[in-house]
């Protein structure tokens, strides 16, 4: 039983909110504790039928008009609040102080930009790793898929009852390969729909996650004489995986990519 | 830079976060006409303090200012809604374990939208704010800490409560009592 655990800290892991550590603590627990997936459940499930279910409001016709056309009233009493500091003198010295800024700026997108390509880097090797481990296990042994079927319209209902996202799949046939199912794994610290394809004796598998980052091109890899490529597009992660020639791979790879609309 | 180019950029910067914009205010004000109106007051203001923005994550600042331009309207017209919330009062019940058969219950059943929306908006305002900010706009703690101008830790408790309020909203009142599982069943499958 788990009466010691923080609630926080269950929705905040839902949220994707707590560091490293103390997420892998949580995973750890969770594995062993049934209690605890319940309740890590139970948030999912109320989180997925509030984000797909409640209105949003969106701005009538006519106010951006209403707001834009409008001159800038002219200032009054300056905003009580502690942020926003305002006096008229302020952001003409602001404008005046620009050039100095941008550069400072700049330097530290630089700085920052290439720490965060190196930790990318790093991730996505680890990230590779998890997907030639995933794959080789799924292959080796009896469990390539949890729903067998070339039936998109039975997988990917499937899939999304299952996941907190609906992956897109496309017709029987990709690229030449045959898909062939859909199974439910763990990737990245996450739980992502694995989509099976077969093209003759080789076996093609497609990881997809939602991924908050923006959109990036398909990068392909070789590592340990699989085929890799992995791409985000549409606020979707997808990691292919296959044994098959570099030709056929990139085909594959492009017919999968297709799927969500031309680029 | 002239106040022409200046307004065009404040456009440029402002104008794609107006969809979220209407929406916290409407659902902070429940009235269209409402949050109309604290929308527009909001974007002059925002405007006239344009030059204290320092160019990172327009979407908060801008979110900030709606926010605050919300609880002032509703402090001068409806000030009987804005009760204090105690953060500390540890005996709210918060997630309690759910009952075995509850996730099922959930994912059974879809809920129609009048329900979560009246669900949403019967949530006391300190938790709507949080809890809406949080579901309907993305957005990270650190920023919903900086648009409801309250420590990460606040965050983390009223969104907590939220979800809490949420599902008894949600979730039938008449469920059975904590009770015995037979193992079959705790361990997730179903014989």
């Amino acid at each position: 039983m788990t009466a010691d655990h923080d609630p926080r800290e269950i929705h905040a892991f839902v949220d994707d909110e707590l560091d490293l550590k103390t997420r892998l603590e949580m995973e750890s627990r969770l594995e062993a504790d049934a209690d605890l997936r319940a309740q890590v459940d139970s948030v999912r499930r109320l989180r997925q039928a509030v984000r797909e279910g409640a209105s949003y409001h969106v701005a009538p016709a006519g106010l951006a008009a209403a707001i834009f056309d409008k001159p800038p009233a002219p200032a009054t009493k300056p905003e009580p609040s502690r942020r926003e500091p305002s006096h008229p003198g302020r952001w003409l010295s602001w404008f005046a102080w620009r050039p100095v800024m941008a550069t400072a700026f700049a330097a530290v997108l630089v700085a920052s930009g290439a720490q965060y390509v190196l930790l990318q880097a790093r991730q996505e090797g680890a990230l590779a790793d998890e997907v030639i481990a995933s794959h080789v296990r799924s292959t080796l042994g009896d469990h390539l898929v949890d729903i067998a079927s070339s039936d998109h319209h039975v997988v990917k209902p499937w899939l999304s009852s299952k996941l907190d996202f609906s992956p897109p799949i496309g017709d029987e046939m990709v690229g030449g390969a045959k898909f062939v199912g859909g199974r439910l794994d763990y990737l990245g610290q996450r739980p992502v729909a694995a989509l099976v394809y077969r093209a003759g004796g080789h076996v093609a598998e497609v990881f997809v996650w939602p991924d908050k980052g923006a959109d990036r091109k398909v990068q392909y890899r070789d590592d340990r004489g699989f085929q890799i490529a992995h791409w985000s597009r549409n606020g979707m992660a997808h990691w292919v995986i296959s044994d098959v020639s570099r030709e056929a791979f990139v085909g594959f790879v492009e017919a999968v990519a297709a799927v969500e609309g031309p680029r | 830079m002239s106040d022409e180019q200046n307004r065009q950029r404040f456009e440029m910067l402002a104008l794609p976060h107006l969809d979220a914009a209407f929406n916290i205010a409407r659902w902070l004000t429940r009235n269209d006409d409402d949050a109309r109106d604290v929308v527009q007051d909001a974007f002059v203001r925002a405007m006239r303090y344009f030059g204290g923005f320092r160019g990172d994550n327009a979407r908060a600042w801008l979110l900030q200012i709606v926010r605050h331009t919300c609880f002032t309207w509703l402090r001068e017209n409806r000030s009987a809604e804005l009760t204090t919330i105690d953060d500390d009062d540890e005996s709210f019940p918060e997630l309690q374990a759910p009952a075995a058969d509850e996730p099922q219950a959930v994912v059974q059943r879809r809920f129609e939208r009048a329900e979560i929306d009246r669900a949403i908006a019967s949530l006391p305002i300190a938790f709507r704010e949080v809890f809406v900010l949080r579901e309907l706009e993305d957005l990270s703690y650190t920023d919903i800490a900086r648009i409801a101008d309250v420590p990460i830790g606040t965050v983390m408790s009223r969104l907590s409560r939220a979800r809490a309020l949420m599902r008894r909203a949600l979730v039938p009142v008449n469920r059975p009592a904590l009770r015995t599982v037979p193992k079959s069943i705790r361990n997730g499958e179903r014989a």
